[in-house]
């Protein structure tokens, strides 16, 4: 890449559009337009005459962000996030320390962690819709069981991570229990907080939306439901759309900004080398 | 403190002798048993003692309305298509991920191309997938098949795409360098450093498949777990939920820990276990 940089001032003009075009940061803005472009063309293609154009879509995004409804929706729907994943780190952040202090209380719960990590959050609505109705109460509760197993998982696997070595060495050379926490216990727990805390609100939210549709008459999943209901299909598509914002703009902004900050103290050379797919590289590195 | 829990645990646990798996931990089966006795003996008093047996029903008459399922052969004929579904959606994942993968990982370009969409179908919620599925396919079984595929392909997609990062650049350069030929190569050289990330890709992209193969037959489908547990819903038949759901993770579970970690366990058999 840099070898070529000098030359490039000599190439024709085409040449040099054919390089900024073909160019990896150029390609994310291409995918979005030929995204756009295809579906254009290939709609009127389809026999099924409900699917949206995308103008029609883009009328009724803002058309919802215009009247606030869409803000309303997701500020409701955040809130309940808030609220049930407060519960979750609190309750799990607790039960992944006594897990990782008794090997008996990790025996008994281990088998109900697996279990509820794999138990689809779709039952969790339509139980909790039939146990308490419509209201915020049942939407809190299904944020509060999805995201519990992945913090008690993470804190246990942090409790269990910090090096024992170390720590027996600090302890040998008398070093005060502040600094230890500081700059020992903290640092090697942050990752899996981090983990806990990516994991517990990504599938807080999944099981948050799933919940609204069941057992809410308010809020994000509560909306796109409701359009899809009453047949207004370019509403389904401009609350996906809106979904996938909210998505990308917690994703990069929170996420990559804090993970940043968070893991100032590696080296770099523990990162992987160049640019690859940064907010999704890490969902599989910290497998549970 | 934290300090003294910690090291409390490694001692206790005996943790110090198995560095290699933590998802296993050598755990006394006695409090097991009491946990689950424990779960179903808390379970049967509040639903005696505290709540409507159709808010939330005894163990006993799940236990029953699942016999009385399994018995009326209502299993085996929607377990039979959502099963079917699940089996094509996720092999034409598979190839579809596969393949996009190691354009991924090969190419900066493409990476580029479709590293937003990989990210926002990782992100966004499977139930949006679901309606606009639903949405175009109606209540043909393609909905579900389509679904499938959107929502697990980028977890398959990810991992392979490590996976060719992770390939050993330098031992396919001395490889070449000593005349060995492609062949032996692809089957020595590069097929062991990416199957553990198939491994991988195949145990996440089918974790999310089967959970949104019930949702989108749950808001369109012709027969299938997810329909029956609506009709459940509908009906307000608690039993019928919790009976059709205990089922569906049955399953799942069975499918991901006896036949995909069987599998891998047999594929790994060579690995010196330090290894892994």
């Amino acid at each position: 890449m840099h070898a070529t940089a000098p030359t490039a001032a000599q190439r024709s003009p085409f040449d040099r559009v054919r390089r900024v075009v073909v160019s990896p940061r150029a390609a994310r803005l291409t995918a979005p337009v030929l995204f756009v472009v295809a579906w254009q063309l290939i709609v009127p293609l389809l026999s099924s005459r409900i699917i949206p154009m995308p103008a029609d879509v883009f009328r009724e995004m803002i058309d919802i962000a215009k009247d606030g409804s869409v803000f309303e929706a997701f500020a409701i729907s955040l809130s309940r996030l808030a609220i049930g994943f407060a519960l979750a780190v609190v309750i799990g952040g607790v039960l992944g320390v006594a897990m990782g202090i008794s090997p008996r209380l990790e025996a008994m719960l281990h088998d109900f962690v697996i279990v509820g990590l794999t138990f689809p959050y779709l039952i969790w609505g339509l139980l909790v819709a039939m146990w308490f109705g419509f209201g915020s109460q049942g939407p809190i509760i299904v944020v509060f069981i999805a995201a519990l197993p992945y913090v008690m998982l993470n804190v246990l696997e942090g409790v269990r991570d910090v090096s024992k070595e170390l720590r027996d060495m600090a302890r040998a050379y008398e070093v005060p229990s502040a600094r230890v926490m500081r700059q020992l216990v903290v640092p090697s727990l942050s990752p899996f907080l981090f983990a806990a805390l990516r994991y517990g609100l990504a599938n807080g939210w999944k099981g948050l939306v799933l919940a609204e549709v069941f057992a809410a008459t308010s809020g994000a999943g509560w909306a796109i439901a409701d359009n899809s209901d009453y047949g207004n299909f370019a509403g389904v598509v401009a609350y996906s759309l809106y979904f996938a914002i909210v998505s990308i703009a917690i994703e990069t902004v929170v996420f990559d900004r804090l993970s940043r900050r968070v893991f100032r103290w590696r080296s770099v050379a523990a990162g992987r080398g160049g640019r690859s797919i940064e907010g999704v590289d890490r969902k599989i590195d910290e497998e549970v | 403190m934290a300090i003294r829990t910690a090291r409390h645990t490694t001692e206790q646990s005996g943790l110090d002798m198995l560095p290699v798996s933590t998802t296993q931990p050598a755990s006394p089966w006695r409090w097991r048993v009491t946990a689950y006795v424990l779960f179903i003996g808390i379970w049967q008093l509040l639903s005696t003692f505290v709540f409507e047996p159709f808010v939330l029903p005894s163990p006993v008459a799940v236990v029953q309305e699942m016999w009385q399922i399994f018995s009326s052969g209502d299993f085996w004929s929607n377990f039979f298509a959502t099963t079917r579904q699940l089996a094509i959606g996720f092999v034409l994942t598979f190839v579809l991920g596969t393949a996009l993968g190691i354009v991924m990982g090969r190419s900066a370009y493409w990476n580029a191309i479709f590293r937003d969409y990989i990210m926002v179908t990782l992100t966004t919620p499977g139930l949006v997938f679901a309606l606009i599925c639903v949405m175009i396919f109606g209540l043909s079984a393609v909905g579900p098949i389509v679904a499938i595929v959107l929502t697990s392909l980028p977890h398959v997609t990810v991992n392979v795409v490590e996976g060719v990062r992770a390939i050993p650049r330098d031992l396919i350069d001395m490889a070449t360098a000593y005349g060995v030929d492609r062949r032996t190569i692809l089957r020595n050289v590069m097929l062991p450093s990416l199957a553990p990330y198939m491994f991988t890709a195949v145990r996440y992209g089918f974790a999310i498949a089967w959970k949104i193969t019930a949702l989108t037959e749950l808001f369109g489908g012709a027969k299938g777990v997810g329909i029956q547990i609506r009709v459940a819903f509908q009906f307000f038949n608690t039993s019928g939920v919790l009976a059709w759901a205990f089922f569906l993770v049955g399953l799942a579970l069975i499918i991901e820990r006896l036949v995909l970690t069987r599998l891998e366990a047999r594929f790994f058999r060579w690995r010196p276990k330090a290894f892994g």
